[in-house]
């Protein structure tokens, strides 16, 4: 007996014309996105809550509302996907959106069932059938978010190699390359294959590396410079290595690093002035 | 004289370039070492320029085509210098070689 009035609830919900309720699900995106959040503006929010209107009146019309690979089920989560985007790039927050689905799913019900006269509410069917449906919802929105944290991770992480990694031509065909803080594997491998480029697309004649700002290195990382070096070399450029710490002299040294092919100068300055004569330029003070 | 899968072009006074075609067999490697040689000696040739613009990775094997014709130069008293390696190469070849290449290395001809 109860199965068969469950069964009529959902029936009557799929069987629904809806009508005009976008209206009662205005409040709800203004609560998250407007007022105070300020993410958006009156018309935005009614767009919102139509399009969502029509989507879902899309999804309860189709052939089948329970199948979640129907293209009616998936214009609702590119609908979410795309709410979650503009919010995130906003500034506001996945946990409003969330938020505002879970709320928009209660109000929903409320609504369709003041639309209609029937209780939904009363309906275990109904409210288990959209619970489902909106659960993959949250999961888009998630999934969103997720793939937005990781486009932001990695464009932060691009910059941050481009800024910990600036390769200047000082002169006409000399590079300097200042390293500063940890010289790790991954890290070295970026260095190597950035300056490489660069020598090829610049012609460079000489690089000047300026370790000046590195504390600590170790094997791999040492046999990583020395590889470095050796590209370098192979590319028909000279590599000068300067600002080497005595800490790391000595790493080099107990690591049995042959540095006897490499060029090494005290300092930048330097390093700059043997890059120079490689390359016959004679720079000096002006005469008075 | 053509050298099969190799251009061989004098370029200035006493100059060679070896530009290596898509079709050379380095397999084959004597014989074209002694044609190569051949050659330049025969143009009264001191330096070859071996460019390598086209040659994206530079492997073991072809590494080791390239120290048999450095050396090959050096005992018949030629020079050799590669130039325009590619960053991709000079990345592969710096992983394996341990010590100096028996050829000298630029970035182009030299003017």
């Amino acid at each position: 007996m109860q199965k068969k009035e469950v069964s009529e609830k959902l029936t009557a919900l799929f069987a629904l014309k809806i009508g005009n309720i976008s209206g009662q699900l205005e409040e709800t995106a203004r609560d998250y996105f407007g007022s105070d959040n300020k993410l958006m503006d009156e018309d935005e929010i009614a767009d919102l809550s139509s399009e969502f209107v029509n989507l879902i009146s899309g999804l309860l019309g189709s052939k089948d509302p329970h199948k979640r690979t129907s293209p009616q089920f998936h214009a609702l989560e590119a609908f979410f996907s795309g709410l979650a985007q503009r919010m995130l790039m906003r500034g506001g927050n996945v946990e409003d959106v969330v938020r505002y689905a879970q709320q928009l799913q209660h109000n929903l019900i409320a609504a369709l069932e003041k639309d209609s006269g029937v209780a939904f509410t009363q309906s275990r069917s109904v409210l288990l059938f959209f619970a489902q449906h909106f659960d993959e919802l949250i999961m888009a929105i998630f999934r969103t978010y997720l793939a937005e944290r990781e486009n932001t991770l990695k464009a932060q992480e691009a910059e941050l190699r481009e800024t910990s990694t600036p390769i200047t031509e000082i002169w006409d065909g000399v590079l300097t390359l200042p390293i500063i803080g940890t010289l790790d594997s991954s890290r070295t491998m970026l260095v190597m294959e950035a300056l490489l480029n660069r020598i090829a697309r610049d012609h460079a004649r000489a690089v000047v590396m300026d370790l000046t700002g590195v504390k600590n290195i170790d094997s791999q990382v040492s046999h990583h410079l020395i590889q470095m070096v050796r590209a370098v070399q192979l590319m028909g450029s000279d590599a000068i290595i300067t600002g080497i710490h005595p800490e790391i002299a000595r790493a080099l040294v107990s690591l049995n690093i042959d540095l006897s092919g490499v060029t090494t100068r005290a300092s930048l300055s330097d390093g700059l002035k043997e890059a120079f004569l490689r390359l016959g330029i004679h720079v000096s003070h002006k005469e008075s | 004289m053509s050298i099969p899968g190799i251009h061989l072009t004098r370029i200035g006074k006493g100059n060679f370039l070896l530009e290596p075609l898509r079709s050379m067999n380095i397999q084959d490697q004597n014989e074209l070492l002694q044609q190569v040689v051949a050659q330049v000696q025969q143009g009264q040739g001191a330096h070859l320029y071996y460019d390598l613009s086209e040659q994206p990775v530079i492997d073991r094997v072809y590494y080791d085509w390239l120290d048999k014709l450095a050396r090959t130069c050096q005992a018949a008293n030629l020079k050799m210098t590669c130039i325009n390696m590619q960053p991709t190469a000079a990345f592969t070849l710096s992983k394996f070689i341990t010590g100096k290449p028996a050829f000298a290395c630029a970035l182009d001809v030299p003017d």
